[in-house]
């Protein structure tokens, strides 16, 4: 391989994360840091780290021409975007490309195909996987044709334009009018086009999601599912693999959904095929793909024994897989909880400032991903994510059991993190047992009974 | 906190009455500000460092100025300028890159630089180039005074907040 330098264009846990895999690989990086962030784990790792801009991400984190000319001068021969940022903008990846840069991730044209809620259900059709009964409407008249399909309680949200922006749920086929026609105007104005998105609401789903890898020379591989259910507003806060929730013929249809869809589109890099799942009827719907590495992938990576990091770095450089689909067998089970600088007694308002306290807890079998020092002062620009907590085990048991040590005898000080919210998580039953859906953590807060 | 913690006006009164002064060394410290002000060869303690880098071994005996602060230390100033016209007026001020590029210090390759070492600008007066892909964007001193020093050289990459020029503040024209 040739590259010998990398540009990391991002922040945080994933910027250290990235750092480490390209120290293994004998790769320099260059890290792009915002002026809040001079102080960071990350610029102390890197090779180098050069200020691209104010605090503000959209001058430093966004801001492409100052990445692109920053990685350029410190001859940096590919930039990899991490997860959020500009990890799935398809013109970024193009700007690299123009410039001679490897982007580390999907195509442009994969991107553009994946980053938009209707092509991306058009395609996942196109290839035979199930997508939730719903689709598109340009009129009342057509929207209430389609309810009666897609059946009630159903979400109404804007066609174009991403986001939670808009979205209104409808319990009632008496309530469809009203909410038709005001997210049918808010998305004119705020999109330029009307449409209306008309969705089957599931209540009791979990989130499942399958890990895909493929290279530039049409291999494909998937690397087992996880599964998220336990979200905060869509937040996820414990991610697992494998998923205990699938018996052993909806987890290969679970599998070979997600190969058809890399298949399909000759997927490059390292991407996640997200689904949601009835476990009452047992159906499983498409949602979307997340072309970038996401912000679970240890889970994966416990399991698996790859290291996806180095692989996603390997095949944006043009190296065919070196693993077949025969060679991925899972071991053992992984929960992953996310630290984050929110205090649970005040709706998970985030809490930065100075860490005057850090001693994460030496556990076997407990990997911590995270950019926390003592002294660190954490800054208000930016996620809340202070540490990634993994725990393997044998079995699921096992893996919660470390899980919970690890919580109960990190000590942190300085700001207020959700770690009693994790601790409680742990020992309620319904988590033990995995019944959780993705609304449950929400209604648990609106009734009282968490924090 | 402006780049040089030393008030330049004291300074340069210091200088002027020493010049007619009988004296070979002469110390004054003033909170984190030291000042150390020699006439002739330096002591053999205190060779090496900064001291050696600006001083003149030789006679004729000038006035060799330290100054020590947590900022970096001027260039000896050469005005162009008369003195009479360019009083110093407090601190030096730093003009620091306002994004991530590449410093220019000409308009054009093959061109005079934009100002040099010496040169007396005002507060609009264009003092390099800073290019983010193809994009130029004039950066100006932001002060009336005289360059003391440069910090960046032509096609360096600049970080957001680098700095690139100090200049002495004095009455605008």
């Amino acid at each position: 391989m040739s590259a010998r330098r990398i540009f990391v264009a991002n922040r945080g846990e994933i910027a250290v994360r990235v750092i480490d895999a390209c120290q293994r690989l004998g790769i320099e990086t260059v890290l792009g840091v915002s002026a809040a962030d001079k102080q960071t784990l990350g610029a102390m790792r890197a090779t180098r780290a050069v200020t691209l801009g104010g605090a503000r991400s959209t001058e430093s984190y966004l801001n492409q021409p100052a990445i692109v000319h920053a990685a350029m001068s410190t001859g940096c021969a590919a930039v990899h975007p991490g997860y959020g940022f500009l990890s799935e903008r398809a013109d970024f990846a193009r700007l690299c490309e123009e410039n001679g840069l490897i982007f580390i991730g999907a195509t442009p044209e994969q991107l553009e195909t994946l980053g938009d809620k209707l092509s991306a259900r058009a395609f996942a059709q196109s290839v035979g996987v199930p997508v939730s009964p719903g689709g598109p409407t340009k009129t009342l008249d057509e929207a209430k044709a389609l309810a009666i399909e897609v059946g009630y309680p159903l979400l109404v949200k804007a066609a174009f334009g991403g986001g939670g922006r808009g979205m209104k749920l409808v319990e009632r086929a008496d309530d469809l009018n009203e909410a038709w026609s005001v997210a049918s105007s808010e998305a004119a104005s705020s999109f330029g086009d009307g449409t209306v998105f008309l969705e089957r609401f599931v209540r009791a789903a979990k989130h499942i999601e399958v890990q895909i890898l493929g290279d530039r020379h049409g291999g494909c591989l998937q690397l087992g599912e996880r599964e998220c259910s336990l979200q905060f507003r869509y937040q996820k806060i414990l991610e697992e693999a494998p998923s205990s929730s699938l018996n052993a013929a909806d987890r290969e249809k679970l599998h070979s959904y997600a190969l058809r869809i890399a298949n399909g589109l000759k997927y490059q890099g390292l991407g996640t095929v997200e689904f949601l799942y009835d476990v009452a009827k047992r159906d499983i719907w498409f949602l979307e793909v997340n072309p970038r590495v996401q912000v679970e992938h240890p889970v994966t990576e416990a399991v698996t024994g790859v290291d996806l990091v180095r692989e996603q770095i390997l095949v944006a450089f043009g190296e065919p897989l070196r693993l077949a689909q025969s060679d991925i067998r899972l071991e053992g089970h992984a929960v992953e909880l996310r630290l984050t600088a929110q205090n649970p007694a005040n709706g998970l308002k985030p809490s930065p400032g100075r860490l005057t306290k850090w001693r994460p807890s030496p556990i076997g079998g407990v990997r911590w991903d995270s950019h926390m020092y003592e002294g660190y002062l954490f800054p208000p620009y930016y996620d809340a994510l202070m540490a990634k907590i993994i725990a393997f085990g044998q079995n699921r048991e096992t893996a919660l059991l470390r899980a919970g040590q690890a919580v109960d005898r990190l000590e942190v000080a300085g700001p207020i993190t959700n770690a009693t919210l994790l601790k409680q998580l742990l020992a309620t039953q319904a988590v033990i047992e995995n019944s959780v859906t993705t609304q449950w953590l929400e209604e648990q807060f609106a009734r009282g009974a968490l924090p | 906190m402006s780049a040089l913690n030393i008030d330049l006006e004291e300074l340069a009164a210091v200088v002027r009455l020493l010049k007619e002064a009988d004296f070979s060394e002469f110390r004054y410290t003033k909170g984190d500000v030291s000042l150390v002000v020699r006439r002739g060869e330096l002591p053999a303690e205190s060779s090496g460092g900064e001291a050696a880098a600006t001083a003149a071994p030789t006679p004729p005996p000038a006035p060799t100025i330290v100054a020590r602060t947590t900022a970096p230390k001027p260039s000896a100033p050469a005005p162009r300028a008369s003195e009479s016209e360019s009083i110093p007026r407090g601190p030096s001020s730093t003009v620091h890159a306002p994004l991530l590029g590449s410093f220019y210090a000409t308009p054009k390759p093959g061109e005079p630089p934009f100002v040099r070492l010496g040169d007396r600008v005002e507060a609009d007066t264009v003092v390099c180039i800073i290019e983010v892909m193809k994009l130029m964007n004039s950066v100006v001193a932001g002060v009336a005074g005289i360059v003391i020093a440069v910090h960046a050289s032509d096609g360096d990459l600049v970080e957001h907040g680098q700095a690139l020029f100090t200049i002495q503040p004095v009455e605008p024209l």
